[in-house]
């Protein structure tokens, strides 16, 4: 088993494709001009391509439905003063409500959620009924004006279309879950214009946890519905990025202040939702027909009155004002409004997502503090459009703490890296003040409402783990050679207190010997024998110490001491660790 | 025998590729319909927004314009027209900070567009910003146009001049008047809008020259005859004054303006004594004539206007000119003689002095004569 000595243990490939309803890989060596026939990880990978087509087209066609509802309903521009304004959206919120809660109740929300506890609880199924509910309650919601957008509505269509082929095609469990965030990254990148953003929040949010395995399918998932939404709706971005000023170091303060901002923005805006959803829906059922109407009247009437820019997704108006078409004391009031309108159409359960509101938000907190603070320090070269860009990320990082998404959003949206320094500084801000304030980010806070418990990233970094070099001793005195004979090794070991000691065997590896052994081969004749002679050829398993404690625990078992030796020379011991260590150490982190 | 158990699944996986991608074909063409006619819906929206945003403009309502530019470029976000209407809209609506910004975003997009420079142009008009008006009605005057070329820089030329004219920068507004003059085609209507604003720029000489651009083109054009009379008089070119106003004054009869001035310049080329090859009598008679013509005008001024209304009453300036007036009255009859060669000129300073002095008493165009007379010795055209 010499091959045992170089390979890391936790690199020995795990058996493929052993789910429950067994092994239904392909191994075969017949090929036909020279291609491999397809495997099941392979037709995976393809369909991985075919969701993201498919997602693409259902986003496409959702973009559709709802502009041609807001066209139907509201008007091609809606303006202030207008009856229809007040009218739409409370009606829009009757009809939703009774879809929803007749039809289709899984549809609530944002979907984000719903598709993590398809991958973590539901073994990837989604029903079909799902999306279509989605896709009809989400269009007519953000069509007539209530304040969510489209693009977690979009993530979980990707997800319950990827999810439905997974089923039709008798997938293993194992692959039928893994294509819930497949189709999820898709939704969400088709609908956001952003693979980058789109893997990288799947990975964050979804799986919430960095998977090598589902990695490749994900990003080809993504990509492929941008590509179809590109073909079909143009490669401009959602909103227009204006030219970024790159900043002097002194400006860093600006921005700083913005993160502050918009950190408490985010936790505001994260409290509200968290306080009022479950009040909201403790409430006599009746009252849950009314209440999305409730909040559509109340959004209508802040649009009647004079902010029609907080009714619906809001893109538009963030490409107005990242064009300085508002003065910055609207801005901040929109960036009110907004939190406000947003708070009320999400907790009275209206299907839609959060993430357009965060960048509205975001873009006109950005813009509102850039005004001020050009107003008051006119040398800053920052523009409105620069602050409102850095303003998304910042209350991406801080409400839905995604630190990671955040960033790269912000730079994929603007094609600009000159922007990353500011984004990450304002962002880190947000981000920790969150944290700060609100003890679990809204996703989670969301999940435990609805009484479910699922993983995610953030408590996975949170987590301290334990390596095998916490957990090590000292190794037992002495070392012994394996060029060393009986005799000698026996009088070495005259002194020592164990009964075990390790060899160190030549060219390479760790053997073990008991005192008892050693002492039999004496009697047996063999003390001028060397103990490289006499010891079986197979290898004690050796761990690095900074290994987690985890895979010692695979190895403890198989012998009394398993030897831990340096990466740079493995002839090299740096320790030796039992089972009893494992444990104790175990035992000490619990308490 | 893993051969024979794999054909089957293989042969389903093809069978679902290829089905799906049958599919994916027809979801291409079927989302494809209806985008396109999403887009013309879309394309329609923008034009109706844009023709609404037009009208409110030109019926001076440039909030109400704003919201529609609006409107039209959320459903055609990159409508370079639409952008332009909505910058000018946000500059007539007094959201300069706004149109700046968003008109230098599209300025950096085209730098080049004359219809951007120039509405940048009339912004840094409003800021008062002399470099960059300037700068801006530059790039817009040499600057790319999508139509009538020549005409939008010619227009953006003059107004640029007018701007000037506004801002009383008489210097920069020759320059360009200069420049602009040599790049008119031989349109009278261009040739007379350049002449009046070089006459409003003070340029008289090359007023005069463009009105007479214009006259050669269109004889009868009466609006160029006053402006070259004028242009003629103003540059103290009498005789050509008295021709072009001869002219103006049979087109029209009843303008006042016309006959003062005509009237003015044949007093001034009747009375002038510094005209050359004049007789040594001729110019005494003349410089008599002036003479007494400024004692007349002192008398009656001192006598209709109090003192306390005339401009250096402190002084009591009208009773120490008439003294003045008195003492030269007495010395003119060395007039002519040899030796006197001064007094010609120390009498019509004194009648520069007494015309500058009673300037706020009624004048008559004899008076404005003898002003003429008196500031420009010997430079009157004959």
């Amino acid at each position: 088993m010499s091959n045992f000595l170089r390979v890391p243990p936790e690199l020995k490939s795990e058996p493929a494709d052993s789910g429950p309803e067994g092994p239904v890989t392909v191994r075969t060596r017949s090929r036909f001009l020279g291609v491999a026939p397809l495997s099941e990880e392979r037709f995976f990978i393809i369909i991985s391509v075919f969701i993201g087509i498919f997602a693409g087209l259902a986003v496409v066609c959702f973009r559709l439905a709802i502009d041609w509802t807001r066209f139907g309903l509201l008007g091609a521009a809606p303006e202030p003063h207008t009856l229809r304004l007040i009218v739409i959206p409370t009606l829009g919120g009757l009809v939703v409500a009774i879809l929803v809660i007749a039809f289709f109740p899984a549809v609530r929300g944002s979907g984000v959620n719903q598709t993590k506890a398809a991958f973590y609880i539901f073994n990837g199924v989604i029903p079909l009924r799902t999306a279509v509910g989605k896709f009809i309650t989400a269009a007519i919601a953000i069509g007539s004006g209530q304040s969510l957008g489209p693009e977690d509505p979009s993530l979980q269509i990707g997800a319950t279309l990827a999810s439905f082929l997974g089923q039709r095609m008798n997938f293993s469990r194992e692959k039928l879950r893994l294509l819930a965030p497949v189709g999820a990254a898709a939704g969400l990148a088709a609908a956001f214009n952003a693979p980058i953003s789109a893997v990288l929040f799947v990975i964050e949010e979804v799986i919430g946890r960095w998977s090598a395995g589902i990695l490749g399918s994900v990003v080809l998932s993504a990509i492929s519905s941008v590509v179809v939404v590109r073909w079909f709706l143009g490669t401009q971005p959602l909103f227009r990025i204006p030219p970024l000023t790159v900043f002097r170091p002194s400006e860093l303060i600006a921005y700083i202040s913005l993160g502050i901002i918009g950190g408490f923005a985010a936790v505001i805006f994260a409290k509200a939702i968290a306080y009022f959803r479950p009040r909201l829906h403790a409430l006599p059922i009746p009252t849950h027909y009314f209440q999305p109407a409730i909040a559509g009247l109340v959004i209508g009437l802040i649009g009647y009155l004079g902010a029609p820019q907080v009714m619906g997704a809001g893109y538009e108006y963030i490409d107005q004002a990242m064009h300085d078409q508002f003065t910055w004391k609207f801005l901040a009031v929109l960036a009110g409004l907004k939190i406000l309108a947003t708070t009320l159409s999400f907790v009275t359960g209206t299907p839609g997502g959060m993430f357009a509101p965060t960048l509205f938000i975001g873009a006109m907190l950005g813009g509102a503090v850039g005004g001020i603070e050009r107003h008051f320090y006119p040398h800053l070269t920052g523009t409105t459009g620069t602050y409102a860009l850095v303003g998304m990320g910042v209350l991406f990082a801080g409400f839905l703490r995604v630190p990671m998404t955040s960033v790269f959003m912000v730079v994929e949206v603007s094609q600009d890296y000159s922007i990353i320094v500011p984004v990450i500084l304002a962002n880190a801000c947000a981000y920790i003040i969150s944290r700060s304030f609100q003890a679990l980010p809204i996703f989670d806070v969301l999940t435990r409402q609805d009484g479910l418990d699922l993983p995610s990233l953030e408590e996975l970094r949170e987590e301290s783990v334990l390596h095998v070099e916490d957990a090590m001793k000292a190794p037992p005195k002495p070392i012994l050679n394996s060029e060393e004979t009986v005799r000698d090794a026996a009088f070495q070991i005259q002194e020592a207190k164990s009964d075990v000691f390790l060899v160190r065997m030549k060219p390479a590896g760790w053997s073990s010997i008991t005192r008892e052994l050693l002492q039999r081969f004496s009697q047996e004749g063999k003390a001028e024998m060397t103990l490289g002679s006499l010891l079986p050829p197979q290898r004690l398993p050796y761990l690095h110490p900074d290994y987690p404690l985890e895979t010692a625990l695979r190895y403890v078992h198989q012998t009394a001491l398993v030897p831990v030796v340096s990466r740079a020379d493995l002839r090299q011991l740096d320790g030796v660790i039992s089972s009893e260590d494992v444990l104790a150490k175990y035992r000490v982190a619990v308490d | 025998m893993p051969e024979v158990s794999s054909k089957p699944i293989t042969s389903r996986y093809s069978v679902v590729i290829a089905a799906l991608t049958i599919l994916a074909l027809l979801g291409f063409l079927f989302v494809g319909r209806l985008v396109r006619r999403f887009q013309e819906q879309e394309k329609a929206v923008a034009r109706h927004l844009y023709t609404q945003g037009l009208i409110e403009q030109q019926a001076g309502k440039p909030e109400l314009a704003l919201e529609h530019f609006r409107g039209a470029l959320t459903y055609s976000p990159d409508n370079f027209q639409y952008q332009l209407s909505l910058a000018r809209a946000l500059r007539d609506s007094g959201r300069t900070d706004e149109a700046q910004t968003y008109l230098i975003s599209l300025w950096e997009r085209a730098p080049q567009n004359g219809a951007v420079n120039l509405a940048l142009g009339r912004l840094a008009a409003r800021q008062n910003s002399l470099d960059k008006t300037i700068q801006y009605y530059h790039n817009a005057i040499y600057g790319v146009w999508d139509s009538s070329e020549q005409q939008n820089r010619l227009n953006a030329w003059f107004e640029l001049v007018e701007v000037l004219l506004r801002w009383q920068a008489r210097p920069q507004a020759q320059a360009e008047l200069i420049a602009l003059s040599a790049s008119l085609p031989n349109d009278p209507n261009l040739l007379l809008r350049a002449a009046d604003l070089c006459m409003r720029a003070e340029d008289y000489a090359h007023a005069f020259a463009e009105y007479r651009k214009v006259l050669q083109l269109d004889h009868a054009n009466p609006r160029a005859a006053v402006g070259a009379a004028e242009a003629a008089f103003n540059l103290g070119r009498y005789r050509s004054a008295e021709h072009y106003l001869e002219a103006a004054s049979k087109e029209n009869p009843g303008d006042t303006q016309i006959t003062r001035m005509l009237e003015v310049s044949k007093f001034v080329l009747q009375q002038d004594p510094f005209t050359r090859g004049l007789s040594t009598d001729e110019r005494t008679r003349r410089i008599r004539i002036v003479f007494t013509e400024a004692g007349k005008r002192l008398e009656s001024c001192m006598n209709t206007v109090p003192q306390s209304s005339t401009s250096m009453s402190k002084d009591d300036a009208l009773p120490a000119l008439k003294a003045q007036w008195q003492q030269m009255d007495h010395q003119l009859r060395r007039l002519g003689r040899e030796g006197e060669s001064g007094l010609a000129d120390s009498v019509m300073d004194l009648v520069l002095k007494i015309e500058q002095q009673t300037s706020n008493c009624p004048i008559t165009p004899q008076d404005e004569a003898l002003l003429l007379l008196a500031q420009n010795r010997g430079g009157v055209e004959q």
